[in-house]
């Protein structure tokens, strides 16, 4: 498999608090990468070093098919880019800011352009400073999708933003990825908005990525159990614990990984019987595994 | 690419720059008011010369004005936008840096052109005494470094982060203090005097801003 991103044992800090801790990310190519992970986890920062806007302290980061920062500026022609917080220009209309962009992309698509000012019903003249927080989502999803890369690094393009919005923009990439079949990582802590289009999903917290795995594994691989008369001590479990809970008196939960059905017979080899398994959502996996993560690491 | 960077510089300076090219306009025909006349002794001719002399000392003034002010509009928007949008655009930094000046530089050249027009006209309408000439061609070209000397500093300073602004700061604050310590002991040493030879005259950097500004001259 082709990676569009790839980091090896990446570190960056900043400041005494904050540090990413070996970041190893591998982004499939065509596919839309979901980042995700609560506030101040790393994924602004991540996306900024995979950007060149920041230098990482240790490890290598590939994108495409050059390094960064080395490659930076022809690497950055084929990279779209929505910020966290819009940062263009609030003197500029609409139209200005669409004639600044244009020359700098060989790819620039105008029509493109012309087509997402009506689908997102954007008025060319209208003054950025001016524009609700909303259109300005548009304007930057509109001039990355119009700069036609074939990376697009998305930092919660969709956060605060009413449904209506969310829905617009969210088809938008969609129609893109489908069309150029380009590679879409998206950072953002709305689990549900993710679990709608990602395939692949990262999990980062306090600057560590505890899992990277195809969407549908990590829906479907992480499971609650109801499990009785379970011995203290287990011995080696074909899936990976997250969490194990005593219930009043009715046997015991537990939240495990990497999860398939043939794993039930491990139960009847520990004297345990297995009552239920359920599954969980995204939202539900995504808690289990900071609720784990941060267990292990002794924070709350 | 160059136009769309100029673009943003004309419309983010352009209140600077016209206000600037009608001062730089009207500077040389004012200073030259009902004063050039050929009908005066050699005596008020010297009382003429004093009036241009007065009026030179605003050209400097003004040079420095419009390079700090165009050199604050060039890098404002970025700072606002922390770079961030700059820095995403597919290009080297330096190459943005030198776009970026060069749009400064080339918004300026509206300043430059109306001392040089109001200069050339003031000179045309007024009857100069004998023995006196007029340099308006000069006095614009003087003018033009100037204001190129005083935008290239200070867009190397505005293109800063805090950490140089605090850094420069730092530096004219050691200079007090050194100075401050040696008027103390009684040395016979001044670091202010020191710096001014080496920046203010020739062949000093800011020597274009110093000694006299005339339009017209012996």
């Amino acid at each position: 498999m082709s990676h569009a991103i790839e980091t090896e044992d990446l570190e960056y800090r900043a400041g005494k608090r904050f540090a990413l801790h070996g970041l190893n990310i591998h982004v499939p190519a065509g596919s839309i990468y979901g980042f995700l992970g609560p506030n101040g986890s790393g994924k602004t920062t991540t996306i900024r070093l995979l950007l060149a806007l920041l230098r990482p302290q240790r490890g290598r980061i590939r994108v495409l098919d050059g390094e960064m920062p080395a490659d930076a500026p022809r690497l950055l022609a084929r990279i779209g880019f929505v910020p966290e917080q819009p940062h263009l220009d609030s003197t500029f209309t609409v139209r200005e800011m669409l004639q600044f962009q244009a020359p700098f992309y060989r790819t620039w698509d105008a029509r493109r352009a012309e087509d997402l000012l009506r689908q997102f019903q954007l008025d060319d003249q209208q003054v950025i400073g001016r524009m609700s927080k909303g259109q300005k989502a548009k304007l930057l999803i509109l001039l990355a999708l119009a700069q036609r890369g074939e990376l697009l690094l998305l930092d919660e393009p969709t956060d605060g933003l009413d449904p209506v919005v969310r829905r617009d923009i969210l088809f938008a990439l969609l129609e893109y990825v489908s069309q150029y079949k380009a590679t879409i990582l998206i950072s953002s802590h709305l689990v549900h908005e993710l679990e709608r289009i990602c395939d692949w999903i990262g999990v980062l917290d306090d600057g560590r990525l505890l899992t990277e795995t195809p969407m549908a594994t990590l829906k479907n691989g992480i499971k609650r159990l109801r499990v009785k008369g379970a011995p203290p001590t287990l011995g080696d479990a074909p899936f990976v614990l997250l969490g194990r809970q005593i219930c009043n008196g009715a046997g015991e939960t537990w939240v495990v990984r990497d999860w398939s059905p043939e794993m039930a017979a491990y139960f009847d080899g520990i004297g345990a019987s297995l009552e239920d398994v359920i599954d969980l959502d995204l939202e539900d996996s995504f808690v289990e595994l900071l609720r784990a993560s941060r267990e292990a690491a002794g924070r709350t | 690419m160059f136009r769309a960077i100029l673009y943003s510089q004309w419309k983010w300076s352009r209140l600077i720059v016209a206000l600037g090219t009608v001062a730089a306009f009207v500077l040389p025909l004012v200073s030259l008011q009902g004063a050039a006349r050929a009908d005066r002794s050699p005596l008020e001719a010297a009382a003429l010369l004093h009036a241009v002399q007065s009026w030179g000392t605003l050209y400097p003034l003004l040079a420095t004005a419009l390079g700090l002010l165009v050199a604050i509009a060039t890098w404002a928007p970025d700072h606002r936008g922390r770079h961030i949008h700059a820095l995403t655009l597919p290009l080297p930094r330096w190459r943005y840096v030198l776009l970026r000046f060069a749009a400064g530089a080339t918004v300026l050249a509206g300043p430059i052109l109306g001392i040089a027009v109001g200069a050339l006209i003031a000179i045309a309408a007024a009857t100069l005494p004998p023995g006196l000439h007029g340099y308006p061609v000069a006095l614009a070209l003087r003018f033009g470094l100037a204001v190129l000397v005083a935008y290239s500093l200070f867009f190397a300073v505005s293109a800063g982060t805090a950490r140089t602004a605090g850094l420069i700061l730092g530096l004219v604050a050691a200079v007090i203090v050194i100075q401050v310590f040696a008027s103390v002991a009684n040395l016979e040493f001044s670091v202010v005097d020191r710096l001014q030879i080496i920046l203010v005259n020739w062949p000093g950097p800011l020597a274009v801003f110093t000694g006299r500004w005339m339009l017209i001259d012996v």
